[in-house]
């Protein structure tokens, strides 16, 4: 383990996160914007515009995993524990909700807010688990 | 598991940060080893007592996982 193993790992994992976080935010923005311009609206924009805000996502989890790798040995416990408890908790949403909607309990429930749950659960165990230094 | 890591740092007057600086680990881990949330691995416990100059034993005390093997 070199000295610098935790400090390192935090410092790269910063410096990705926040600008992914802030390609998000721009790509959102563009794609709404860029629908509401088009009408109608051609099938190829619109995959597009899903892919462009998908990939910071998709790019962030990616940060995430490196951290966890990187990281030393207590944050990278809590944040597998994290991890799991993330998808234990979206996966029993997915089902729950799969099967209310096929059995006609409730009506179509859009499936990206279940993104959206996979991050509150796995901030909220980070916090739990690690206390709130961790989180 | 017990240890005596926090009365370790205190003769020498380092903080937790300093400590986890040492170690190249998070505060939190000092934090969660000295209150036994957490065991650290064995080549994490092995750079502990290298820093104190002592050995595992000293440190770390083993004596509920003893008992639990002689029951």
């Amino acid at each position: 383990m070199t000295q610098q193993t935790f400090k390192s790992a935090q410092r790269r994992y910063h410096r990705l996160f926040w600008p992914l976080m802030f390609l998000y935010t721009v790509m959102v923005l563009l794609g709404s914007f860029g629908l509401d311009v088009f009408d109608p609206q051609p099938t190829w924009l619109q995959v597009v515009i899903a892919l462009a805000c998908t990939a910071p996502v998709i790019a962030t989890l990616l940060v995430m995993m490196r951290y966890t790798e990187e990281t030393d040995e207590y944050t990278r416990m809590v944040q597998l524990r994290s991890f799991a408890w993330g998808a234990v908790f979206t996966v029993s949403a997915l089902f729950t909700v799969g099967f209310l909607q096929l059995f006609g309990v409730v009506d179509r429930i859009d499936v990206f807010w279940f993104g959206p749950v996979f991050f509150l659960a796995y901030g909220v165990s980070t916090h739990l688990i690690g206390g709130k230094q961790c989180s | 598991m017990k240890n005596i890591i926090r009365a370790l740092r205190a003769e020498r007057g380092w903080s937790q940060a300093a400590l986890a600086d040492q170690l190249g680990v998070s505060r939190q881990s000092i934090n969660a080893i000295e209150t036994g949330k957490y065991d650290p691995s064995l080549p994490l416990a092995f750079s502990i007592a290298r820093l104190f100059e002592k050995s595992i034993e000293e440190i770390f005390d083993d004596e509920t996982d003893v008992q639990l093997a002689a029951q």
